[in-house]
């Protein structure tokens, strides 16, 4: 009689490694830090000066992307709308969220990239299309 | 401070990438790199002048088009070592691999975890 190593299919790991990813982004999302972030998010959005001066600055960087005007002009009117944004305390609220959960995912992203023997999310991060998506 | 559960599954998540046949195939070309005199001499030098150029462009000092060019020449040179071609070819692989992971995990969030977890907020 001989023993056999067990031996595990490509299909079987990539099942596993989704299966490990879905349930590591389950536990995430009920974290207090991820709760908190998506309350904040949801305040952000709704609440009407942020729509509003995120619509206005929404209309400078399309008018910059295709100059038809003084370009300086949206520049300046674009760092203005930046800064009162920054300003609004639902803004605050939500990057102090924000970078709370920067933070968390940082630790996370140690521990999968340690055990990996790669890192992880600077390997996984989706790169930029250069359209600004 | 991390709970327990979302270690070991931060971990858990890890040990699979790392069985993984891409990730496991980096792992060897990397080492086979590092392995080699003449490969890791190259590395080694690439990111010597790397640093070098980019610590002057970041002081505001502007590079000769002779520098530039040697640059790019050695960056050739190192890309076309089959070992660390090798290992580029795999490094392909691993982001493959793990930006389908990414998406298992981004899935539950509705948000991309390595975008936030690579972002430094001050």
């Amino acid at each position: 009689m001989t023993l056999q190593t067990p031996i595990v299919t490509n299909s079987e790991l990539k099942t596993s490694a989704d299966h490990a990813a879905r349930e590591l982004g389950d536990l995430l999302l009920h974290t207090p830090e991820y709760t908190a972030f998506l309350k904040a998010l949801n305040v952000l959005y709704s609440n009407p000066t942020a729509q509003k001066i995120s619509a206005e600055i929404r209309s400078h960087k399309n008018a910059l992307r295709w100059p038809a005007g003084e370009v300086s002009e949206h520049e300046v009117a674009l760092a203005r709308l930046e800064t009162e944004l920054e300003a609004l305390p639902v803004f605050q609220d939500y990057h102090l969220a924000e970078a709370a959960v920067c933070r968390m995912f940082a630790e996370v992203d140690t521990i999968i990239s340690k055990a990996a023997g790669v890192p992880f999310a600077a390997n996984a991060k989706r790169s930029g299309c250069g359209c600004g998506g | 401070m991390l709970t327990e559960e979302l270690q070991n599954s931060a971990c858990a998540l890890g040990e699979t990438l790392r069985a993984s046949p891409s990730v496991q195939a980096y792992l060897k070309a990397q080492a086979d790199c590092a392995a080699d005199p003449e490969a890791a001499d190259l590395d080694n030098r690439l990111l010597a002048v790397y640093k070098e150029l980019l610590g002057r462009q970041q002081r505001g000092e502007a590079l000769q088009r002779s520098e530039i060019d040697a640059f790019n020449a050695l960056k050739n040179q190192v890309r076309q070592h089959p070992l660390i071609r090798e290992r580029d070819a795999t490094l392909e692989m691993v982001k493959i691999n793990f930006r389908d992971s990414a998406e298992n995990l981004n899935f539950p969030l509705g948000e991309e975890f390595a975008a936030l977890a690579v972002t430094t907020i001050p």
